[in-house]
């Protein structure tokens, strides 16, 4: 298996590995680590600002290489970002900027349930 | 730019300078570039002679003789040739197959494949070290099998079997013929085809340091009456392919002479060198394993008493087996538990007959050791290995990250 330069990049990055605490923090996760891919994201919001921004976000993942490495963009991406239960960028569009296998596609879904569930804060819209 | 540290032996293993020169005089014009098959000519006849030679020179290094030799290209092949001729052969005596799970897929895919074409077979599960009790082959024996086809040391584990008990379980059975994939044992371990009891066994030249793309299949002509099976006849196989009638009828094709003469040359070097080879790359899996033990979480796959030293598969804790051999992959050239047929890994079928759930199955690493591995190899190893195992469990969220 190759894997394109931005995916192992992302891959072997873990600045934005991780948890955060606190208030304002909310904490979502997916999948198992039995069935092989397991994300959880954990986003701080902004609420000083009142913008409705994300001030912070870690991840957290066991699985593949493009899982690992797609959470960590996510994570690393998240911050000013508008609160809002969907990921930054499509699951199409990540799944093309990473070269993730079709057979692997199901993964970036657990991704994505993984950030909407960190993403489920009160008086946020769902 | 360096190249990854190569521990992948047990894959395929560098051609020895020796052998390569002796390869490269039989290609060139000024050379034994004759068709061994041609007896008109000095040229034939002296590729010939090095194909004899050769033949002499595999047969002395496993105990067999050499009329007992058969060309093929690689062990593949020759597996395929042992299964398929046997039941060919045998078909009007019997349609029973015994294997065991952990076979390479070099003999499970024919046995499926006559499965499919309405044999029986019956798949032996070891026990969690690897190993195959003989007593399991004696039961799963029926009046009308005509093989066993157990491999000598496993290719993923390195797991020794105890071919020499199978053997003289096979010879009391009377019908059931001994096939033996020893592709991973010459120059691991001493191998003597005419007193482990064996029938057929298959050769590989490439794991022993001889070229890729030729092989062996050791054909008992041994009269029963000569050995301790003397109420049977020599095996006999039917043949698959057919033009020239070469390798008495059994492998019909122009002999390559550069790779048959690789292979003598590869296995005469293995045969003297592979005692004090072994002692000194046990020391090597031992510090490999004590290393890699130290970074937690690590399982040893197979029964370390009874494998061969230039192998050790490792099963590591929380982290997931592509990334595992991706995070090794720039400065490690290992192999993985996975059998990656596909964008999907599949944990090793191997492993999961050992009692390894999936996690584990696909997390595993294989090291082989080899001729040319040193301490600071292994030491890169280690700290490689290590390197990955913290950065996966951080980012997996298994070390207090």
């Amino acid at each position: 298996m190759s894997y394109s330069e931005l995916t192992l990049r992302y891959f072997t990055a873990d600045a934005f590995a991780g948890v955060l605490s606190g208030p304002d923090t909310h904490r979502g996760a997916a999948g198992s680590r039995a069935q092989g891919t397991w994300v959880q994201f954990d986003v701080k919001a902004d609420v000083k600002a009142g913008s409705g921004t994300i001030a912070a976000a870690r991840f957290l993942a066991f699985g593949c290489p493009h899982t690992i490495a797609v959470s960590a963009w996510i994570a690393a991406h998240a911050v000013g970002l508008a609160l809002r239960p969907a990921l930054p960028v499509s699951v199409a569009e990540l799944s093309e900027r990473f070269d993730v296998p079709v057979e692997k596609r199901g993964r970036l879904l657990i991704i994505e349930d993984a950030w909407i569930a960190a993403m489920k804060m009160p008086g946020l819209a769902q | 730019m360096n190249r990854a540290v190569y521990l992948d032996y047990a894959a395929t293993t560098p051609v020895d300078p020796r052998v390569a020169a002796a390869m490269a005089q039989c290609l060139t014009a000024d050379g034994e570039f004759g068709n061994p098959s041609s007896m008109s000519h000095d040229y034939g006849d002296a590729a010939a002679d090095l194909v004899e030679k050769a033949r002499a020179r595999v047969a002395a290094s496993v105990g067999a003789s050499p009329g007992e030799i058969i060309w093929t290209s690689g062990a593949t092949e020759a597996n395929n040739l042992a299964i398929f001729g046997v039941a060919q052969y045998y078909r009007e005596h019997g349609r029973h197959i015994v294997t065991a799970r952990t076979e390479h897929k070099a003999v499970l895919d024919p046995c499926r494949e006559l499965e499919r074409r309405g044999w029986r077979v019956t798949y032996l599960i070891p026990d969690r070290g690897g190993v195959i009790d003989p007593a399991q082959v004696a039961a799963a024996l029926q009046p009308d099998t005509v093989l066993v086809s157990l491999m000598h040391v496993n290719n993923e584990i390195g797991v020794i079997q105890d071919i020499a008990s199978v053997g003289a379980i096979c010879a009391r059975h009377g019908s059931a013929r001994l096939h033996v994939d020893a592709a991973q044992s010459v120059g691991k371990l001493g191998v003597d085809f005419a007193h482990l009891g064996v029938d057929l066994m298959s050769l590989s030249a490439h794991k022993a340091y001889g070229p890729k793309g030729i092989g062996a299949l050791i054909v008992s002509r041994r009269g029963r009456g000569e050995t301790r099976r003397p109420e049977r006849e020599p095996v006999q196989l039917a043949a698959l392919h057919f033009g020239g009638g070469q390798e008495r009828g059994l492998r019909a094709g122009t002999l390559a002479t550069h790779q048959v003469v690789g292979m003598g040359l590869a296995f005469e070097l293995a045969h003297e060198s592979w005692a004090p080879e072994a002692e000194r790359i046990a020391e090597l899996r031992e510090r490999l394993w004590r290393g890699l033990a130290a970074h937690g979480g690590a399982i040893r796959n197979g029964d370390p008493e009874r494998s061969v030293a230039h192998l050790i598969n490792v099963s590591f804790e929380d982290v997931e087996g592509e990334s595992l051999l991706a995070a090794v992959r720039p400065r490690l050239a290992v192999s993985t538990g996975s059998a990656c047929t596909s964008a999907l890994a599949e944990p090793s079928y191997v492993l999961r007959a050992l009692g390894r759930d999936d996690r584990l199955s696909e997390s595993s690493l294989r090291f082989g050791l080899g001729r040319f591995t040193t301490p600071s190899d292994i030491d890169t190893a280690v700290a490689v290995v290590g390197l990955a195992l913290a950065h996966l469990r951080k980012v997996g969220g298994t070390c207090g990250a």
